[in-house]
């Protein structure tokens, strides 16, 4: 990621329909920013555009011939950023809009899979809106909606004047059940501001080393079909070829149960920071800036997913320090 | 290749280049072969008069025709000119003085393929895709049909006689008879994305490049699968030489050739040519006269191979940013170059 100014950055918006994606879409449009995007869309709404460009897609995902089971991507969206670049204007960003019920993974892997893809772009941030009022029925009756928050890097939880303070910490909750790590906005009509929205950097990883790691019992397991999202850290340094042999066996086994794995590993006789990132089964990684003075120098593991085993990953992770 | 470094460039000696300024998308020499056209990430059509360029004078000349980039770029069979299709959802014809007309729109969709075929008496074919669909024209511009497709079409090509026309998508390709009073496709499936396509010049095969770093076969008639496979990246031009022997590709750290021949390409190894220096390939365009094939490569370098001895020539040193676009005039005489950085040549390597 150390020439990662000159890949364009990408936002993808999810959400259901009605939670307010269109309506943050237009803020982002209309701000006077001074900026120009590239915003790709699958049905056409009441979109404010000047200065930005429009491209109007169906989302075709299909299957990798790779032997890996859960890997899917956005074959138009390979097309587009490939046509995108053939053009004079460089674009500041790019913004995808998915369709209502749409599972993030197939998306947030194109820019993991595709090699041109990847040369061109960073994926900077899935950013979900979700309707304070409506999020609980939806988390009851779909898959989709846990998968869109538990993909989030940002959620911005829209339409807190339908909902009562106490129906709003409820909701909020719920949110953190699922993904912990999420930065979440508390919006009216989707109303934030947009630097808090795009270039967010939140996929090279930097904020996670702010994290704190979870310090909850090992008895907060989870129902089987739930989300949920923990954090491990390790002082000692990490043996890369123990860690690469770990996590690729893991992935490999439980990967379509991993939907985000992410990290900041501190490798042994390295100066500089380790960042690595997962979708289901695939990886990536890289090293980024050097670790500063004064820094403390621990590796860090986020995981996001369903069936998650604390003590199993824990054990895993701590088998990793270098002898 | 380390003799290139000392070697002399036939740019040099017998080319004329121009900055352009733009993503050169495509190059192709008129149907006359009086001009040179470049299709452009502005959106611009530039020609040179290969005419005019014997006596001394190219004369480049711009004209803006499509809002926003070309995204492809053919001749137009009707004429001197070219036609192209624009992420604007446009399809243009561009003709030699540079007059600009529309032939189609396809709305707000993206045109991402166009395929064209000169036909006998000034006659000709066009083909155009936006997402699932193809339109056919005649050369004038009058739609004959339009045909739809199960997912984005990502290629197009016609046969040697302009007979059939092959459309690449999800899941395999489909082939239509131009002429057919029922539009009915022979389907040729094999799972997985297909991102382009070339036809056999003597129809004897159907070959598609796929999102996994590999090539996609079918033979015909009988429509027998064949891979190949080994790529380190992903195969953008496929190019059969003149009487469909070799199948040239990009992809690799060299121009792959696949033998059509002797039961090849299937239990046969590719020959490779211009490789060792670990840059990968990006273009390729085998000559329509000779067995001999241009290579362009992503650090700029373009080289001639002649396919039965794997004689080297360079042509473009390596500065003028990755190769784009390579194309022959049709007596073989002419190559022209273009690049991601808006650098465009054509050398003359007619024997004198």
């Amino acid at each position: 990621m150390a020439d990662s100014n000159a890949q364009v950055p990408v936002t993808v918006l999810t959400g259901y329909l009605g939670a307010g994606k269109t309506t943050l879409l237009n803020r982002i449009l209309t701000e006077q920013h001074g900026r120009k995007y590239a915003v790709v869309i699958n049905e056409f709404g009441e979109l404010g555009v000047d200065n930005d460009l429009v491209v109007d897609t169906d989302e075709e995902v299909f299957e990798m011939n790779n032997g890996c089971i859960c890997c899917t991507v956005r074959g138009d969206l390979i097309r587009i950023v490939g046509g995108l670049m053939k053009r004079r204007d460089k674009f500041d960003g790019i913004i995808i809009e998915t369709t209502g019920l749409a599972n993030p993974a197939p998306v947030a892997q194109t820019f993991f899979v595709d090699e041109d893809v990847k040369a061109k772009t960073r994926l900077d941030a899935i950013v979900t809106v979700v309707d304070a009022k409506h999020l609980p029925a939806r988390l009851a009756d779909s898959h989709e909606a846990a998968d869109q928050i538990a993909f989030a890097d940002v959620i911005i939880l829209n339409k807190t004047d339908l909902v009562t303070p106490a129906e709003l910490e409820q909701v909020e909750a719920m949110i953190r059940q699922i993904n912990r790590f999420a930065v979440i906005h508390r919006t009216q009509r989707s109303a934030v501001a947009i630097e808090q929205v795009l270039n967010q950097g939140a996929f090279d990883l930097a904020r996670i080393l702010e994290m704190k790691p979870d310090f909850l019992g090992e008895d907060d397991h989870e129902h089987n079909d739930d989300i949920s999202s923990m954090s491990f850290e390790v002082e000692a340094p990490i043996d890369p070829e123990k860690f690469n042999a770990w996590i690729g066996l893991l992935l490999q086994e439980k990967g379509q149960d991993l939907l985000r794995t992410k990290g900041i590993l501190n490798y042994a006789n390295e100066d500089r920071r380790f960042a690595f990132q997962a979708v289901h089964m695939i990886a990536d990684g890289d090293f980024i800036g050097p670790w500063k003075d004064g820094d403390q120098r621990v590796s860090r593991l986020v995981f996001i997913g369903r069936n998650l085993n604390r003590p199993q990953l824990r054990r895993g992770f701590e088998g990793c320090a270098a002898d | 290749m380390s003799q290139t470094a000392t070697a002399t460039f036939l740019l040099e000696t017998r080319g004329t280049s121009h900055d352009l300024g733009a993503f050169v998308v495509a190059a192709r020499f008129s149907r006359d072969g009086t001009r040179l056209g470049f299709g452009m990430g502005d959106g611009a059509v530039w020609q040179m008069r290969v005419d005019g360029w014997v006596d001394g004078d190219p004369a480049w000349a711009k004209v803006d025709v499509h809002d926003g980039a070309i995204l492809s770029f053919a001749i137009d069979p009707a004429g001197g000119g070219f036609i192209s299709g624009g992420d604007d959802g446009q399809v243009k014809r561009t003709d030699a003085h540079g007059a600009v007309t529309d032939v189609a729109s396809f709305g707000m969709k993206w045109v991402e393929n166009i395929a064209t075929h000169a036909l006998e008496k000034g006659k000709g074919l066009i083909a155009a895709s936006a997402g699932k669909i193809v339109r056919l024209f005649d050369q004038a511009g009058t739609q004959l049909k339009e045909l739809t497709h199960p997912s984005t079409v990502t290629g197009l090509a016609f046969d040697g006689k302009g007979k059939r026309i092959g459309a690449s998508h999800y899941n395999g390709v489909s082939l239509w008879f131009v002429a057919a009073k029922t539009d009915t496709p022979r389907k040729l499936e094999w799972k997985g994305s297909h991102t382009g396509i070339a036809i056999h010049p003597e129809g004897e095969a159907v070959v598609s490049a796929m999102q996994e770093n590999s090539l996609h076969g079918w033979k015909l008639p009988d429509g027998q699968h064949m891979r190949m496979s080994g790529y380190p990246s992903k195969t953008a031009a496929l190019s059969f030489s003149r009487n469909g022997k070799w199948l040239a590709t990009s992809g690799a750290d060299a121009m792959v050739l696949w033998p059509f021949f002797g039961g090849g390409p299937m239990g046969k190894a590719p020959l490779e040519l211009a490789g060792g220096d670990g840059i990968i390939c990006t273009q390729v365009a085998a000559n329509p006269v000779n067995d001999v094939v241009a290579g362009g490569f992503a650090d700029g370098l373009v080289v001639l191979a002649d396919i039965q001895s794997s004689r080297i020539v360079p042509i473009v040193p390596p500065e003028h940013g990755p190769i784009s676009a390579l194309a022959w005039s049709s007596d073989g005489t002419k190559l022209a170059v273009g690049t991601e950085t808006g650098f465009a040549a054509v050398i003359d390597l007619a024997k004198r």
